[in-house]
């Protein structure tokens, strides 16, 4: 003999499958502004490192062009004062910021890029799937009442 | 340490995978075909296709912030 919930397995599999499709919904939003979230941070704190390196950078010429003033004054003396130290640091200084400047760059590209993919996406969560979740209930709705099925919580 | 927000979104893709599996074992007639087709299918591609953006982009945010450490 079959069983009443065995002829009726195709609407109970059909409201359990909704039901994950609104979880899925809910749980892929988060996905989303995590994603968004990281970029964020990125963006952040590569322009806190170059802030850093940009005052580094300063720090480093201002070192820099002292010692040349005191070379100069040195040389007049006719003494030898070495600056190669204080430019290495200038020389650094100005490479770790120029990296972190073209990491900036790509950053901004990859983010612009993605941002389109995230909207597509945004719009299937917001707009399609709550469409296809009433979709389904309709679906839910039509085979309940063709069976005579009092229709509860679907 | 947290997942990566595209290695979530892959595992929820292998749920909704799986009860889809589950649903089609008792969901079979015309309807099911034209859910699969016009719903489904669609909703499965976007969301991998967005997955594999986010992930090629949560790996480059990586590279940054490694490639910046001084």
């Amino acid at each position: 003999m079959t069983d009443v919930a065995d002829i009726h397995a195709d609407i109970d599999a059909l409201k359990e499958f909704r039901d994950v499709l609104t979880r899925f919904r809910h749980a892929q939003r988060e996905v989303v502004e995590r994603g968004d979230q990281e970029i964020a941070v990125t963006r952040a704190s590569l322009e806190a490192k170059a802030g850093r390196w940009r005052s580094l950078l300063a720090g480093r010429e201002a070192d820099f062009a002292a010692c040349q003033l005191a070379a100069a004054a040195a040389a007049e003396a006719g003494r030898f004062a070495d600056c190669s130290a204080e430019a290495s640091a200038v020389r650094e200084a100005q490479e770790r910021l120029d990296q972190i400047r073209r990491w900036q760059q790509r950053v901004e590209e990859e983010a612009g890029t993605f941002r389109g993919a995230a909207n597509r996406f945004r719009d299937l969560l917001d707009l399609d799937l709550p469409r296809t979740e009433n979709h389904l209930l309709a679906i839910i709705t039509g085979l309940e009442a063709a069976r005579g099925i009092q229709v509860t919580g679907s | 340490m947290p997942a990566r927000p595209d290695e979530d979104g892959d595992h929820l893709i292998r749920v909704i995978d799986s009860a889809w599996q589950k649903t089609q074992q008792y969901w079979r007639d015309d309807m099911a075909r034209h859910f699969e087709r016009t719903h489904w299918t669609p909703l499965l591609a976007e969301s991998r296709a967005y997955l594999r953006a986010l992930g090629e982009c949560m790996e480059l945010m990586s590279t940054a912030e490694r490639d910046t450490e001084f």
